[in-house]
C-alpha cells in the first residue's frame, strides 16, 4: 500500500487555516474518491472536504476543534492497489500516464561487446527505469510560493510557513522582510497569500491588560468566523470614519403592494418578505448615486467603482453574523431575491454557504427585523462605503394632511465611510431609497 | 618602480624569467627578430639570441608539440600563440599531451610550458583575432589557466606561472596591453596562482569578473553607487583553479553575483562560476545569479561593441540583482 498525505486546500480564497467541525469517516474506513470526509469551518465558511482518492483513511492527524493551517496533512490515506510494486513508488503514478514504464524492457543477459577500444554494453543500470514519469503534483495544492532560498532558509529557521506569508516583493515574492513580519506574529492580511494587496494595517494597539481569572469563569477561544467577525469589525472602526444618517420610511404602500403581490410570489414558491423591495429600492438608489455602489483599495488610495450590484445581506447565524452576496442583483426581479435571500440564508443558518456566496459585495443591507428597535447605526462592511441598517416596522400616529393618523412607520440607519462620501451624498442617497419605499411604484417606472 | 603598460611587464617578467634560468625559452610566431606582433618580446632575442628566442614556422600544433618535448627534458618553454583564435591546431597538442604528462607518466614527468595568447575583443579585429576562448581550456583536467588584469598582476602572474609545476594558458587580454598602466616592481616577485582580489569593497551584490572586462564592471558599479548600490567587483586573475573561497565569502556577503565575461554565454566560464556558487552558497542567495556575456554568435566585426559586455550591459544586471 502506499500512501497519500492529502492537505488541507486553500478551501476559501487566500484562506490560512481551518476548523475541524466533524469528522465524517473513522480510520480504518474505505472511502471512494469525492467521497465525503470531513468538514471545516474557515473564517468565510463551512465546507465539507471529500477524498481526493478512493482508499483507506490511514489516519486522521486532527481532532475536532483543532485548527489546521492551509498546507498541513490533514488525512494519510492508503491508496493503490497493494503488493510491493505500488509500496516501492514514492508517489502513485497517474493512471494514465507510464506506458513506458508498463512494459519494461525484457531482462536480457548482459554480454561484453567487442570493440576495438574499451567495453561497451548494450544497456546500463537505470536505463528502464528512465522513462517513468515524475509523479505529478497534487490537484489540491498548488500554491508554490515565490521566495530567494535565503528568504526560504530564514523562514525554516523561523517556523513560518511561506504559503501563509503575504507576499510584498515583485512579481509575488515573499521578501526577507515578509518574513520577518509574519513572524514577528504579525497576521497575513485578509486576503492572505493568494491576493497580495492587503489594505494598510491599522497602528498596533498598545497591549490590553488581562481581565483577572475566576474559578467561575468559562474561557471561549475566539476562533473561525467568530476570529473574522473581530477583525473585519475592528479594521472597520479603526479605518472608516463612520457617520451615521436616520430617518424614517412612511410604509403604506409598500406594504399594500407587498400584500397584492404575496399570493403571486407564494404561487412561484417564494415567501415574500419586505427586504426584497428594500434590496430593489437599494439598487434603484445606487444606480443614481453609483459612489456608494464602491469598495476602498486603501493601499492604493483609490475609490473603486462597481459597476454590478453584488449587495451584502447580513445573515445572522450561530457561529456569528455573516454576509451573503445577493450576486447582480439589478437584474433580478423582487421574486426572485427573494428565492435568492431565502437560498443565501438558509445555506448561511446550516454553515453550508459556498465560497462563491460570499465577498465582493458593494454595498450592504442589514435587517434586524423584529428585533430592530428605533436606530442602530451598522458598521460599515469593509471595504465598502455604505450600510443600511433596516429597523421593525411600527403602527404608529403619524401626521397626514392636518390629521393625525394610524401609519406605518419603519426606520432606516445608515453609515457612510466620511473619508470618501460626504454628508449630502450620504443623506441624498438615504432620501433616494426612502422616496423609493414610500411610492414603490416608481420601481416600476424607473425600471430600463 | 617603473610605470609600465601590460606590453612592458610582461616583457619585464620574460626578461627576468630568462636572465634567472637558461632553461626558459620563448617560441612562437615572429616572436625573435620582429619582437611579436604586439611587441611583447621586443629586444629578447638581442639579449638571449636565436637559440633562446625561436622564430618558428606559423604552425601552432608545432610550437607547442616542441614545447611538450621541450618541457619533457626539463626546460620550460613560454610559447607564444599569437592570437588565442589561432590556437586550435594546438590543441589537440595541449588536451592530450600537454594536460596529461604529469599523470601519464605517475608524476614522473611535469611538462613545464606555459602558452602565452592574446586574447578578446573592442580592438577592430574580426572574429579571427577578438575570441575569449577560456571555457575549453578550463574544462581539461592537468592545466591551469590564468588571465591578468594590469601590468603588476601580468608580471607577477607569469613568473608564478612558470614557477608552477603545471603547465599554464596564460590569457593576455589585448585591449589592454597599452591601456592598462600602472607601478611594477623591478626583478622577480609572484602573485600566487588561485587568488583572486577584491578590487572595489562592496555590500549589495558581488561582481566577478577579469581581464579586460574587469575595467568593465569597475565602470559599471561606480554607476550603480550613484544610484545607492554598492557592488562588489572580484577580478578572478587565476580562473582555473578559481578561488572559490574569496567567491563564496562575498556572495555569503551579498546574497547577490553577477558574472561578466566576453564569451558566449553557453557553457561560459559563467555557467560553472554559477553553479560553484548555487552549491555552496545556495541558502545565502537573495536573488537569481545573473551572466552579463558576449552572445551566442560569432564575434561580430560591425557590432563588436554590442557583442561586448560593456558597463551599460552590466549596469542594469547590476541594479535588477540588488534589488530583486
Amino acid at each position: 500500500m502506499s500512501k497519500f498525505e492529502f492537505k488541507l486546500p486553500d478551501i476559501g480564497e487566500g484562506v490560512a487555516e481551518g476548523e475541524i467541525v466533524n469528522w465524517l469517516v473513522n480510520e480504518g474506513d474505505s472511502v471512494s474518491e469525492n467521497q465525503e470526509m470531513v468538514e471545516v469551518m474557515t473564517d468565510k465558511a463551512t465546507v465539507t472536504i471529500g477524498a481526493p482518492k478512493t482508499g483507506k483513511v490511514a489516519e486522521r492527524r486532527f481532532k475536532v476543534g483543532d485548527t489546521v493551517p492551509v498546507g498541513q496533512v490533514l488525512v494519510v490515506l492508503d491508496v493503490g492497489g497493494g503488493g510491493a510494486a505500488a509500496a516501492a513508488a514514492p508517489a502513485p503514478a497517474p493512471a494514465a500516464a507510464a506506458p513506458a514504464a508498463a512494459a519494461p524492457a525484457p531482462a536480457k543477459a548482459e554480454t561484453t561487446v567487442a570493440s576495438a577500444v574499451g567495453d561497451l554494453r548494450e544497456t546500463l543500470p537505470g536505463m528502464s527505469k528512465s522513462a517513468a514519469p515524475a509523479p505529478a503534483a497534487s490537484d489540491y495544492f498548488s500554491d508554490k510560493p515565490l521566495a530567494a532560498p535565503a528568504t526560504r532558509k530564514l523562514a525554516r529557521e523561523l517556523g513560518v510557513d511561506l504559503r501563509t506569508v503575504s507576499p510584498s516583493g515583485s512579481a509575488g515574492r515573499v521578501t526577507r522582510e515578509d518574513v520577518e513580519r509574519a513572524s514577528s506574529g504579525a497576521r497575513p492580511g485578509p486576503a492572505g497569500h493568494a491576493a497580495p494587496a492587503p489594505a494598510a494595517a491599522p497602528a498596533p494597539l498598545p497591549e490590553a491588560p488581562r481581565p483577572a481569572s475566576r474559578a467561575t469563569d468559562e474561557r471561549v477561544p475566539v476562533r473561525g468566523m467568530r476570529k473574522r467577525i473581530w477583525e473585519n469589525m475592528a479594521r472597520s472602526k479603526h479605518t472608516a470614519a463612520h457617520f451615521h444618517y436616520i430617518d424614517e420610511v412612511n410604509c403604506a404602500e409598500l406594504i399594500a403592494m407587498r400584500d397584492r403581490f404575496k399570493p403571486h410570489a407564494e404561487r412561484s414558491g417564494a415567501k415574500l418578505t419586505f427586504l426584497p423591495f428594500l434590496v430593489k429600492a437599494v439598487v434603484a438608489a445606487l444606480k443614481r448615486h453609483p459612489r456608494l455602489n464602491s469598495v476602498i483599495d486603501e493601499a492604493a488610495m483609490e475609490h473603486v467603482l462597481r459597476h454590478q450590484y453584488d449587495i451584502g445581506i447580513a445573515i445572522s447565524t450561530d457561529a456569528g453574523l455573516m454576509v451573503a452576496a445577493l450576486r447582480d442583483a439589478d437584474r433580478l426581479s423582487i421574486v426572485e431575491i427573494a428565492k435568492e435571500i431565502e437560498r443565501l440564508g438558509a445555506a448561511a443558518k446550516a454553515g453550508k454557504i459556498q465560497k462563491e456566496d460570499l465577498g465582493g459585495t458593494s454595498f450592504t443591507i442589514s435587517s434586524l427585523g423584529k428585533l430592530g428597535g428605533l436606530m442602530a447605526p451598522p458598521i460599515i462592511n469593509y471595504p465598502e462605503v455604505g450600510i443600511m441598517g433596516v429597523h421593525a416596522m411600527k403602527r404608529k400616529p403619524v401626521v397626514k394632511g392636518d390629521q393625525i393618523v394610524v401609519g406605518d412607520v419603519m426606520n432606516l440607519s445608515f453609515s457612510f465611510d466620511h473619508r470618501i462620501i460626504d454628508g449630502d451624498v450620504g443623506a441624498g442617497f438615504a432620501q433616494e431609497i426612502i422616496g423609493y419605499l414610500e411610492q414603490p411604484d416608481r420601481l416600476l417606472v424607473e425600471m430600463s | 618602480m617603473a610605470q609600465m603598460n601590460m606590453v612592458q611587464s610582461i616583457n619585464d617578467a620574460l626578461r627576468v624569467a630568462m636572465r634567472a634560468d637558461a632553461n626558459v625559452v620563448v617560441l612562437g610566431e615572429d616572436v625573435g627578430k620582429v619582437g611579436g606582433v604586439f611587441r611583447v618580446t621586443q629586444g629578447l632575442f638581442d639579449e638571449f639570441g636565436d637559440e633562446r628566442v625561436i622564430d618558428t614556422p606559423l604552425s601552432e600544433n608545432g610550437i607547442v608539440g616542441c614545447a611538450v618535448g621541450m618541457g619533457l627534458y626539463g626546460m620550460k618553454p613560454i610559447c607564444e600563440i599569437q592570437f588565442a583564435d589561432f590556437i586550435w591546431p594546438a590543441y589537440d597538442q595541449i588536451v592530450n599531451e600537454l594536460a596529461k604528462y604529469r599523470y601519464r607518466s605517475g608524476g614522473d614527468h611535469s611538462c613545464k610550458v606555459v602558452i602565452r595568447t592574446p586574447v578578446g575583443g573592442g580592438i577592430k579585429g574580426g572574429h579571427y583575432h577578438s575570441q575569449h576562448p577560456e571555457s575549453a581550456f578550463i574544462h581539461v583536467p592537468g592545466i591551469k589557466v590564468v588571465c591578468p588584469s594590469n601590468p603588476y598582476d601580468a608580471k607577477g602572474l607569469l613568473l608564478a606561472s612558470l614557477a608552477d609545476p603545471d603547465p599554464v594558458i596564460f590569457f593576455e587580454p589585448k585591449r589592454l596591453y597599452r591601456a592598462a598602466k600602472g607601478d611594477v616592481p623591478e626583478g622577480a616577485y609572484t602573485v600566487p596562482l588561485e587568488s583572486a582580489r577584491v578590487v572595489r569593497p562592496g555590500t549589495s551584490v558581488t561582481v566577478l569578473a577579469y581581464g579586460a572586462m574587469l575595467y568593465e564592471a569597475l565602470d559599471a558599479a561606480a554607476k550603480a553607487a550613484e544610484k545607492g548600490v554598492e557592488a562588489e567587483v572580484i577580478d578572478l586573475r587565476t580562473l582555473w583553479p578559481v578561488d572559490i573561497n574569496t567567491i563564496i565569502d562575498s556572495v555569503k556577503r551579498t546574497g547577490r553575483l553577477v558574472v561578466v565575461h566576453e564569451a558566449p554565454r553557453t557553457l561560459g566560464f559563467g555557467a560553472e562560476l554559477l553553479s560553484l556558487v548555487v552549491e555552496r552558497a545556495f541558502y545565502h542567495l537573495e536573488a537569481a545569479p545573473v551572466r552579463v556575456t558576449g552572445f551566442d554568435t560569432p564575434f561580430p566585426y560591425a557590432l563588436e561593441m554590442e557583442y561586448m559586455p560593456l558597463s551599460h550591459r552590466i549596469l542594469p544586471a547590476l541594479l535588477d540583482t540588488a534589488r530583486a
